[in-house]
């Protein structure tokens, strides 16, 4: 195998946390606690949680849009965990970023031209005609035309304007993009075609993705491999067709049995595994097992200690310590 | 019409003056130092339009030339703040962290001060003259342009744009110069006009202490302490510079209003004359019986219903003809994408329409009240909003997706939840805190005697919803009306929630209005589905119909949006979609709204808007080749 293009290495994202000016301390909220992971060129790699989970952090962290509290982070083999502003700079080209807000994340003052434009020139100055040409290019790779050149975005629909995001993204030519839910802002008939277009481009391309969603259905059509994350660390970390197929941790459990479904009779046959009550706030996360206090199957244990991961099969890792829980019963284990 | 009226005079005042002010020497004028000894305090005459002063010189080209001054301090200063001020508002609101503190704090120092007490104390120590002038009013003004740009950078920094253009390693001076700044420009350039204008007041009074601009060169400023000694013997003298200052302030400060107004986007909107029914429908209708026996099981039906909707390109349909029955404990789930009209039938029905922005323009909602032999159905169309509170809460209520929208932050749970019981029933306060808090234990909030202290805030987003339906269920009503209620929920509380409310339709026999855009959710929860696109339904049936045997292309087309296992196993890793977009709602194609997306669409699609043809006893598509497809 390949040498990972991406490696992480108990990344930790802290947010606030002070001392405060009478000696009282404020705890820091734990955004992303503990996360580690690799990422091979050409490899679609999902990440799943919940809002509040740390999912978005971990993809901003990793690409030092935001500043890591500890926790290492390689790309293509180099530290950049501290890496120069001006060696960052010429490293983002390799590494880019598709959010979630195809309204937001447009300057509303640019034209098309400009906005794919000023990423092309980012890997030198082109003559005007040829800088155009490769716009169009890139347009056309998107599904847009060149008719689109000399207009603003609040002149597209969001389906439109997440493709202009998509062109900018893949304009200098990333090796790795990080995918922040690209499609839960469109809607459903949209959504299908961002999706098709981004499998179509990663394919062509073999750019590596991680693709960050709430939405396990889109996570499991689009990656190869698929992290669960809850309250800031990786629960269960496994092959797509593998984790879909045979999940271990109880969150997971939990999200594949609530996930919606369009198939009306299976979704009132099946026995769902309800949780109970909501995430707690990463400021004040249990002790031990951060999903002991929804999870079904806890026992004292599990506030003692944080979850070593354990594993099940190949690449298939999880972080409960039990493992006699299997189909949502508690099977007595062999000696 | 006084509003332009303002304007333009404002703008051709600021024209003439700013004209005559630059072409002064140009012009026919007399020289403003020239003494005519013979005409002290001269009654205007056609020599000198104006009269003349203390001195005998000519006040007409006195207030030119003083314009002149007044203009070039006040434009120069406001121009140098406004680089100085910008650029460390960009800076500070931009890095934040130390360069922050070092941009931002000294400007609160500038600010404790009363601005013309710091210009007396400058001028004084500097002495006077119109380019020590110019300096201290820039460095006055800087905070005033620092703070705002600071403020706008700030709400700026954090958008996705900007961080889009570090992602892409774009320098950061180039990200605050070609994407930062041109997003702020708007208020810069109000605070601008606002700057000049205080200027301008500034530079008169201290030229009027005598510390501004030296004599004999002109300024009203000067003009006015040159007239007010002689006030009593020709007032006149002294109303003129005092007019020219005036009416350059008025013209100034309202062109910065519109100036505001042209960068506010909230553009306005053209309201209806009137809210609900056109008055003679109206009449007409309250003459008629507006009730009639309900038809067996209905509890509600709604039949042709327009609503339009008032935008700034024009009114249009949101919904288009809509028809669709709910009956009593049924869950009708009510998809389409954004645009679709969904949410406005859910609002039409309660009456929630913007005010005077939207409106019911035809059709009939009729509503089931009573039992069995004795039920009666009303038309709740040509009910005013403002007679609807009888029905709103008691027959019919709401939940929203925000549960934030109908909850007060400011009030406990308990509180609100007693306040809402009280206008339903006649009961004391005691009875209903008792009330509030079976209340609370019917939609699952665990430890509700606690909650019932706590405010909004407190609580998580699925306790906020649960706490919103409890509000919206207490005055027993008949209909429940959820408008994406669990949009804004994680997949494992929203799971909760659909429970909640099955729990809910199926011992309180209430109907259910469920409107998503989550196929899942329908497929969770509804009894009979009604789909729509572009304000029309264009497909209705029952939850297996629509699921298992859609007919109309755009419900397939949903369907397989939705990614499945199987398009995993087929080797091809593609999800089927619809190609194009939703149409805007101002330009819709003639016939058939689905026609330019549909891949069945033929010529006769384009010709009419087809009708809602039966298919099964429960089935109905608006499509006119649905037997072939």
């Amino acid at each position: 195998m390949k040498d990972p293009i991406v490696e992480i290495d108990n990344l930790q994202k802290h947010y606030g946390g002070s001392k405060g000016f009478f000696g009282r301390v404020r705890k820091p909220v734990k955004a992303v606690d503990g996360v580690s992971f690799t990422i091979h060129p050409g490899e679609v790699v999902g990440l799943v949680g919940e809002s509040g989970s740390g999912k978005s952090t971990v993809g901003r962290t990793l690409l030092r849009l935001h500043e890591p509290t500890a926790g290492k982070i390689r790309f293509d083999g180099e530290d950049i965990t501290h890496a120069t502003p001006q060696r960052m700079r010429a490293l983002r080209r390799d590494m880019q970023i598709i959010f979630q807000d195809p309204y937001s994340s447009l300057n509303p003052r640019t034209r098309v031209i400009d906005i794919v434009g000023e990423a092309l020139d980012l890997l030198g100055p082109l003559p005007k005609a040829e800088r155009s040409e490769r716009v169009v290019q890139l347009l056309e790779q998107v599904g847009l035309t060149g008719d689109h050149l000399r207009r603003f975005p609040h002149e597209f629909s969001g389906g439109q304007r997440q493709r202009l995001c998509i062109a900018r993204a893949l304009a200098v030519r990333p090796r790795f993009v990080v995918a922040d839910e690209p499609v839960a802002a469109l809607d459903v008939s949209i959504q299908a075609q961002i999706m098709n277009l981004l499998v179509d481009l990663q394919r062509e391309i073999g750019i590596a993705m991680l693709f960050i969603s709430h939405d396990l259905g889109l996570v499991e059509f689009i990656a190869d491999r698929v992290m669960v994350m809850y309250l800031g660390r990786v629960v269960e970390m496994a092959p797509a067709r593998e984790l879909y197929a045979n999940p271990r941790h109880p969150y997971t459990r939990a999200l594949l049995s609530t996930a919606p479904t369009v198939d009306p009779r299976a979704a009132r046959a099946r026995k769902r595994e309800l949780l109970q009550g909501e995430p707690p706030s990463p400021a004040n996360p249990p002790s031990g097992c951060t999903f002991r206090t929804r999870c079904p199957f806890a026992v004292d244990a599990c506030a003692v200690e944080r979850p070593a991961y354990r594993q099940v099969g190949a690449g298939h890792f999880h972080a409960c310590i039990r493992d006699d829980v299997a189909g949502g019963q508690v099977v007595p284990q062999v000696a | 019409m006084l509003r332009h009226f303002t304007l333009i005079f404002a703008v051709a005042f600021l024209l003439l003056i700013g004209g005559m002010a630059v072409l002064a020497p140009l012009l026919p004028l007399h020289d403003p130092v020239q003494m005519d000894v013979m005409s002290r305090l001269g009654k205007p005459s056609l020599t000198y339009l104006l009269g003349n002063d203390e001195y005998g010189r000519d006040i007409f080209s006195r207030i030119i030339y003083g314009a002149q001054a007044s203009l070039a301090v006040s434009l120069s200063a406001a121009v140098l703040a406004a680089i100085g001020g910008v650029a460390l508002g960009l800076l500070g609101g931009y890095f934040q962290g130390w360069i922050e503190n070092i941009t931002m704090r000294p400007l609160d120092v500038i600010l404790s001060f009363p601005p013309m007490l710091l210009a007396l104390l400058a001028v004084t120590l500097l002495g006077p003259g119109t380019g020590t002038l110019t300096v201290i009013l820039a460095i006055l003004f800087i905070p005033a342009y620092a703070r705002v740009t600071y403020g706008e950078v700030l709400s700026v920094r954090n958008l996705e744009y900007v961080e889009a253009a570090r992602a892409l390693g774009h320098r950061s001076g180039r990200i605050l110069l070609r994407t930062v700044l041109p997003n702020v420009a708007g208020p810069i350039l109000v605070q601008f006009s606002l700057v000049v204008a205080s200027c301008i007041v500034l530079e008169s009074g201290l030229s009027f202490l005598g510390l501004g601009v030296v004599p004999p060169d002109s300024s009203w400023g000067l003009m006015i302490r040159g007239a007010r000694p002689y006030m009593h013997m020709e007032p006149l003298g002294l109303l003129w510079p005092c007019l020219a200052l005036v009416f350059t302030v008025f013209s100034i400060n309202r062109l910065c209003d519109f100036l505001r107004d042209m960068f506010d986007p909230k553009a306005s909107v053209a309201a209806f004359t009137l809210p609900g029914m056109l008055a003679g429908q109206r009449l007409s209708r309250t003459a008629h019986a507006m009730s009639r026996k309900a038809e067996p099981d209905s509890l509600l039906q709604i039949r042709d219903l327009t609503t339009e909707i008032s935008t700034p390109r024009g009114p249009i349909r949101a919904i288009d003809g809509v028809t669709l029955q709910v009956r009593r404990g049924e869950a009708v789930a009510l998809v389409g994408e954004s645009g679709s009209g969904k949410s406005m039938t859910g609002l039409s029905v309660m009456k929630l329409l913007p005010r005077r922005i939207g409106r019911i323009a035809s059709g009939e909602i009729w509503y089931s009240r009573g039992e069995g032999e004795n039920a009666r159905a009303i038309d709740l169309a040509p009910v005013p909003a403002s007679h609807f509170r009888a029905y709103r809460g008691r027959d019919m209520g709401m939940v929203f997706q925000e549960p934030m929208a109908c909850l007060n932050p400011v009030y406990t749970i308990g509180y609100q939840l007693v306040e809402a019981i009280t206008v339903h029933n006649n009961v004391s306060k005691a009875k209903a805190e008792e009330m509030a808090l079976a209340e609370l234990k019917r939609v699952g909030i665990p430890d509700p005697e606690r909650r019932l202290r706590e405010y909004p805030h407190q609580l998580s987003g699925g306790m906020r919803q649960r706490v919103a339906i409890a509000i919206a269920l207490c005055g027993q009503p008949n209909l429940l009306i959820a408008d994406e209620p669990t949009t804004a929920l994680d997949v494992t509380v929203q799971a909760q929630i659909l429970e909640l409310l099955e729990d809910i339709r199926r011992t309180s026999n209430i109907g259910l209005i469920f409107i998503t855009h989550n196929l899942g959710v329908v497929a969770e929860i509804a009894d009979r589905v009604v789909v729509m696109y572009c304000g029309q339904v264009v497909e209705e049936g029952s939850v297996e119909e629509i699921f298992y045997s859609p007919r109309h292309p755009y419900t397939r087309g949903l369907l397989a949006s939705v990614p499945k296992p199987e398009d995993l196993n087929s080797g091809e890793k593609r999800l089927a979609s619809i190609p194009g977009t939703v149409p805007s709602p101002l330009a819709l194609p003639p016939g058939c709204r689905f026609a330019p997306r549909c891949s069945y669409s033929t010529e006769a699609c384009s010709v009419a808007v087809p009708e809602l043809e039966v298919v099964t006893e429960s089935q109905a598509a608006r499509c006119i080749r649905w037997k072939e497809i």
